[in-house]
């Protein structure tokens, strides 16, 4: 700085200098704050340029700070600017030590941080609050009503669901119901044609159906007659059911169709069917054999 | 009342001060003297001499001048008591030792 700008300077700094002295002693206690005050103006007056005595002042004004901060708990004999030259002593005893210079910036910066971190926090909540969409805040809602207890459902509605089947264009003849009345005795009769069911309507081309049954050479049925049944007097009739080639073998095992309510008769009339195998005769169809299945009754009828 | 010798709590500022007035026991030192001998800035010069005064190691008197006369204000001066004069001693004795008083 050049002497001539400090010189135009100088006035102001001055006033600025002894205007901090007098705002420092101010501060301090004011059984210090004349002897201060003084004592710094003194001090001052030998600082010889502006920014010495502006450093000066500062420095005053941070020394009066700590002396705020620790005259009441310092027994400091101040002589008051009145007082004689050698006298002392206003004693102040003031302890004010838990809040000390120290203590002061410590609670400056505790409460920095504070209000710091409470800034941050309200700022990321407003953020937040800004980036949620209005339908997912929270909302308070009305308590509900008691709920009211509903009766029961009614059962499961049954539907009488009808099924349509579409009718084929084959009109297939009524199923076929009736009891065979070819039976076989021991005594030779002539085969007798399967009546058609009543209803049954003759075809545009019938076919002249002759069912077969025992033939010529067919066992005689008193000698398959269990003796047992003989003593007993057992009779009656098995049907038993045959599956017969065009030769009139037995093609399968026959089984009996209707018992007698004789075991005994039964498995004789079996034993019958199957040693009859080879003279039964084959039905015909228009004349020509053909294998066929057919029952036919063995009955076991003891002589009067 | 009297002054008390109480602790003072030792810092090279406040050993700093002390060896300025050890230097000469006797003398008297206004405080802009001792900012000139010992460099400390003035915040941290006059609390060390008010506690040092407190403590009952220093004394202070107003300078015996006319400031009319003299052209400037009176200043405040300070010098060593006895103790204080003694517990200096003990203080650079014990850094001597390496011991910190």
């Amino acid at each position: 700085m050049s002497q001539r700008h400090e010189r135009s300077m100088r006035p102001d700094c001055n006033g600025a200098s002894h205007w901090l002295i007098r705002r420092a002693a101010h501060r301090v206690p004011s059984a210090l704050s004349s002897r201060l005050e003084e004592e710094w103006l003194a001090d001052l007056e030998t600082r010889s340029t502006t920014l010495s005595r502006l450093r000066f002042a500062v420095g005053c004004c941070w020394a009066s700070l700590v002396i705020e901060n620790e005259y009441p708990r310092s027994r400091v004999a101040a002589a008051s600017a009145v007082a004689p030259a050698g006298g002392f002593f206003t004693l102040v005893d003031r302890n004010f030590s838990y809040f000390s210079l120290r203590s002061a910036t410590l609670f400056l910066i505790a409460g920095l941080h504070a209000a710091l971190f409470f800034g941050l926090i309200n700022s990321l909540s407003h953020t937040q609050a800004a980036v949620t969409p209005p339908n997912l805040q929270n909302q308070e809602v009305a308590p509900l009503p008691p709920e009211k207890v509903l009766p029961s459902p009614p059962g499961p509605e049954l539907k009488h669901w009808t099924i349509y089947v579409p009718k084929t264009a084959v009109d297939l003849p009524p199923k076929l119901d009736f009891e065979p009345d070819v039976i076989v005795d021991v005594s030779d009769k002539p085969p007798e044609v399967i009546a058609r069911p009543p209803g049954l309507e003759t075809p545009t081309h019938v076919v002249q159906q002759l069912v077969g049954g025992p033939g010529a050479g067919f066992p005689e049925t008193a000698d398959f007659y269990p003796s047992p049944s003989i003593r007993l007097g057992e009779e009656g009739l098995t049907t038993v059911h045959v599956c017969v080639d065009r030769k009139g073998r037995l093609t399968s095992e026959p089984t009996a169709l209707k018992g007698s309510g004789s075991a005994r008769l039964d498995d004789a009339a079996l034993r019958l069917a199957r040693a009859g195998s080879g003279h039964y005769r084959a039905t015909t169809e228009d004349g020509q054999p053909v294998n066929s299945c057919y029952p036919f009754g063995v009955r076991f009828q003891l002589k009067k | 009342m009297g002054q008390k010798d109480t602790e003072v709590r030792m810092s090279l500022q406040t050993l700093r001060v002390l060896e300025t007035f050890l230097d000469n026991p006797t003398e008297q030192l206004a405080g802009a003297e001792v900012h000139q001998r010992c460099g400390l800035a003035s915040g941290t010069l006059y609390p060390i001499l008010l506690r040092l005064e407190s403590a009952g190691w220093f004394v202070s008197q107003w300078e015996s001048i006319d400031p009319s006369s003299a052209g400037r204000p009176r200043r405040r001066l300070y010098r060593l008591t006895s103790t204080g004069l003694r517990r200096a001693g003990e203080v650079f004795a014990s850094f001597n030792r390496g011991v910190l008083a």
